[in-house]
């Protein structure tokens, strides 16, 4: 387990030695971890980009810059960002709820959280669209407020919302489970409120860990198709988003534009993750005392 | 961050009334958000009463959809948790330059688009694939058989044990380690005695993600099945087909099914609340 | 030379390193092994004249026949045996159409092929696996199915839509499938801009005409089904465009819905075609042959027209239930006409065509 993952470059041994050195004496773990994300993700993720790159560079950058394939990765990105910002407020609080406080039939609570996860996200589709329709259960109690939920933005927006809660909240709630109560308690017999407690001995330590949760459902979000195909209204520069466009190129058999755009999609949510990632890595060392 | 507007900063003493609050506004959410939805899907399924339902649910067609999905989450599940233990592991316990990095490479099956997945795998393995030739030749079937669909049902719950343990590592067990390391147990013991049990909720929230994520999922595995009934049909895929053929019931049904996969989560929690309680008063 | 005794070597460390390893990737490869031998299995018997006891083989076509099949199927499978003492086995995949093509042409392994249009079935003869001719092969130039388009309306028609130049007035909202991702949805647009045509009218005031009605569209759902729903279920719009064989599935299934045929409109033909390539791989044109030619019999399209879809076979059509069930439609137009779907996909839904153009203009 003495491996270190540092690659020195030594001038009398070449390069690629060194690194086939590293390679051979990685712990196991690594290698199990490294083989299967070679063959279940980078490989196929090869095949996208080989496939796009058969495209000249104009014509890539064409389908990839058109003005429509912008507005979707706007309201692609920019909608699923919202969402899990959102949830990730929301989702904390669920999670403090569940794991600090007893009231009745919490523990169906608890259990029903990924109760939406496991629906056939076509289902889900469904069944938001149809509350949150003017005539739907909850859809009607708005309509007369002048909001509409159903076929427009703010329907992608709760869709994603729908899909990605689950993630913020089943991350967080781990770490609270094994944090101490103790250094509450002390912080609070040292005469802070609730309220001082939870945001200067609680909340620090907890926000690698939250940001964790909106990483993840925000990329859940930037994925989704089946559900909110169904409650956007799938028109061009209002609320189409991005996966459908993959699909109308599929559907002309443009294999190769087809992965134009999910190549752009992916590298556009890789530089986000990364970005919260990083947030999230610089946190830790922040309260890494 | 995250403010609450409706907590008010000046409050010295203990207020009983936080929690009270706390819990309406985490239960309004879940209400709003998804259990109304999730409830209209029960609603749709039992509207023409208990019996259809039944009736909805014992068709060959759905019996083998239900049996197929559960062998892909059976064989999933395990890959994902080695998987994902390792990798928690390794990035957890090395430092190295480009942790983020990892970490981000490894979120990104989430953030792919079902439909992309697919079609990353038809280019890999289908017949005008890389593979596609070879796999001709030895007539294996991988994509529109089974082995393609357990490939992208791994591929889309790939993230999640990763995920879920890599923060409860980062927080915990560190020292415990380092202690059990120095009374000379070897790396298995630790693992075993030291590391397993104090990720273990990280853990079952991991294993619960990715099985209803792979029972569910459905945009990769309509496009690399086929769809064949009877043979490539899971039940998302029967769900779809129900519907399209105006079935709406039976659509609802085997979706509320699917949905009752959290009773399997309430059941296997309370299995581990009541082992570790046992633990605790050894 | 001695690079590779050098790799030789470091595999063999790595074999020794770790058992557990060596264990789990076995048990990953014999899991994936089992996987595919359990996939090639079965035994076959043979009758006297040498052919097999049991043949089998795979239909895949668009969602709607699906109850049409269910009950064709059995039928077929009944006559098969008292005529040729062969078990036939059929596996079915229903999908939408587009789907259905792409899933064939990559790989799957489909020996006859029902779609939506012609244009998925020049699609996988494109790809090679159908031979050029496949009109030729069976009756009524492959069309074992046919629809119209049907124009809904609201209980009572309250905004009094009745032909599809209605839909072009200000205030109405239409309910249709996108073309650009429903196959089939691409009849609904092509049924519009004929009806223009018909009208007497150049392709520039063709154009404004399905460009008003587009503009009238609040949502376009991704595929014919959805459009039901939202029109339906969630309340969306004054009009839908739908198949009439939808419609009817729809209204067999307990949907109340109220519908006109126009009498302008467009002939929605649903070839079928054997996949040549997959059936001489899976030796069993005789069955699959015997199959689509009792597609065209009196028996099965009964049970076609009976879900909706207009019988091609005249005997049938002359049934007293049927002439009631489908009124004859005035000015009934073929996509032949407009050119063919070659023609047809390229002017109007190709990127930059005269879909787009109108969808760019209606921002």
């Amino acid at each position: 387990m003495k491996a270190s993952m540092t690659l020195e470059t030594n001038r009398k041994v070449p390069f690629w030695k060194v690194f086939i050195d590293n390679v051979i004496h990685l712990p196991w773990t690594w290698r199990i971890t490294i083989a299967y994300l070679t063959f279940m993700l980078l490989m196929p993720i090869t095949a996208l980009f080989l496939k796009a790159s058969t495209l000249p560079t104009a014509e890539f950058w064409e389908i990839a810059t058109s003005p429509l394939a912008l507005a979707t990765y706007n309201v692609t990105f920019i909608t699923a960002i919202l969402a899990a910002l959102l949830n990730g407020v929301f989702g904390t609080l669920i999670a403090w709820v569940l794991v600090r406080y007893d009231f009745p039939l919490k523990k169906i609570f608890d259990a029903t959280v990924d109760l939406p996860f496991a629906l056939p996200t076509a289902v889900a589709g469904l069944t938001l669209a149809t509350v949150y329709s003017e005539n739907g259960w909850i859809g009607s109690f708005l309509a007369p407020l002048g909001i509409k939920l159903s076929f427009t933005r703010a329907g992608v927006w709760v869709a994603m919302i729908f899909i990605s809660l689950p993630f913020v909240i089943r991350t967080v709630e781990p770490v609270l489970q094994e944090m101490e109560h103790d250094v509450e308690e002390a912080a609070w017999s040292l005469g802070a409120s609730q309220w001082e407690t939870f945001w200067k001995v609680i909340l620090p330590p907890l926000f690698p860990t939250i940001l964790t949760g909106v990483a993840l459902g925000f990329s859940r979000a930037v994925g989704e198709y089946g559900s909110i195909v169904i409650i956007s209204s799938n028109t061009p520069f209002q609320d189409l988003i991005a996966p459908v466009l993959i699909f109308q190129r599929l559907e002309q058999y443009d294999y190769a534009g087809a992965t134009v755009i999910g190549v752009v999609l992916l590298l556009i949510s890789l530089v986000l993750l990364l970005g919260i990632n990083f947030l999230q890595a610089w946190s830790r060392r922040y309260d890494n005392r | 961050m995250t403010t609450d507007n409706k907590l008010k900063k000046n409050h010295p003493q203990k207020a009983n009334w936080v929690p009270g609050v706390l819990i309406a506004i985490a239960v309004s959410y879940l209400a709003l958000v998804q259990y109304i939805p999730a409830i209209n899907v029960f609603f749709q399924a039992f509207r023409k009463g208990i019996i259809p339902f039944f009736a909805n649910l014992s068709t060959p067609q759905f019996l083998h959809a239900a049996w197929l999905t559960l062998l892909l989450a059976a064989i999933t599940l395990p890959i994902n948790t080695v998987f994902g233990l390792c990798a928690a592991w390794a990035i957890t316990r090395h430092k190295f330059p480009g942790r983020a990095i990892v970490i981000s490479i490894i979120d990104l099956p989430f953030s792919i688009s079902p439909v992309v997945a697919g079609l990353m795998l038809v280019l890999v393995y289908g017949k005008r694939g890389w593979f596609g030739g070879f796999l001709e030749a030895t007539d294996l079937q991988i994509i529109f058989g089974f082995p393609g669909m357990l490939l992208a049902t791994s591929f889309v719950s790939m993230p999640f044990v990763a995920r879920e343990v890599i923060p409860v590592l980062e927080e915990f067990g560190k020292d415990q380690e380092e202690a059990a390391r120095t009374l000379g147990a070897n790396e298995w013991q630790i693992f075993w005695r030291v590391t397993l049990p104090s990720v273990r909720w990280g853990l079952l929230y991991g294993l619960i993600l990715t099985n209803a994520r792979t029972m569910g999922e459905f945009g990769a595995i309509s496009v690399v099945s086929g769809n064949i009934i009877g043979k490539t049909q899971t039940l998302p895929l029967f769900v779809e087909d129900a519907y399209k053929q105006y079935e709406t019931e039976a659509a609802f049904s085997a979706a509320v099914l699917l949905a009752l996969l959290a009773v399997v989560t309430l059941v296997l929690k309370e299995i581990l609340e009541r082992k570790t309680h046992i633990q605790d008063v050894e | 030379m001695s690079l590779w005794q050098r790799s030789l070597q470091q595999l063999q460390l790595i074999l020794r390193l770790n058992s557990l390893r060596n264990f789990v990737s076995l048990f990953l490869v014999g899991m994936f092994l089992s996987v595919a031998v359990a996939a090639c299995s079965g035994g076959n018997q043979t009758l006297e004249n040498g052919k097999p006891k049991n043949v089998e083989f795979t239909l895949v076509s668009f969602i709607v026949t699906r109850d049409a099949y269910k009950a064709i199927i059995p039928k077929f499978i009944e006559k098969w045996q008292q005529e040729h003492n062969q078990n036939v086995t059929i596996s079915q995949s229903y999908g939408a159409s587009g789907s259905q093509t792409r899933a064939v042409i990559d790989g799957l392994p489909a020996d006859v092929v029902h779609l939506a249009l012609g244009l998925d079935t020049e699609r996988i003869e494109k790809a090679g696996l159908i031979k050029p001719g496949w009109q030729r092969e069976f009756p009524n130039n492959g069309i074992v199915s046919q629809s119209v388009a049907a124009l809904v309306t609201r209980a009572g028609n309250p905004k009094n839509i009745n032909t599809w130049a209605d839909l072009q007035k200000d205030g109405i909202r239409m309910v249709t499938a996108d073309p650009k991702t429903s196959g089939v949805a691409r009849w609904n647009f092509v049924a519009l801009w004929n009806s223009a045509m018909i009208n007497n009218q150049d392709e520039g005031e063709a154009t404004e005409f399905v460009r008003k009605i587009y503009k009238n569209v609040p949502a376009l759902t991704k595929d014919a089904r959805e459009a039901t729903d939202a029109f339906l279920k969630q309340g969306q719009g004054d009009a839908l465009i739908n198949y009439e064989n939808e419609i009817i599935l729809a209204q067999q299934k307990g949907l109340k819905v109220n519908y006109t045929i126009p009498d302008v409109n467009i002939s929605i033909d649903n070839p079928i075609a054997i996949v040549d390539q997959n059936v001489d791989k899976h030796r069993n044109r005789e069955v699959v042959a015997g199959f689509v030619q009792y597609l065209f019999s009196s028996e099965a399209q009964v049970e076609f027209a009976k879900v909706g879809f207009r019988p091609v076979n005249k005997e049938v059509y002359q049934t007293q239930e049927f002439i009631k069930k489908y009124p004859q439609v005035k000015t009934l137009a073929k996509i032949q006409d407009l050119g063919g779907w070659d023609v047809v996909q390229k002017k109007f839904f190709a990127d930059g065509g005269i879909f787009d153009q109108i969808q760019s203009r209606n921002r």
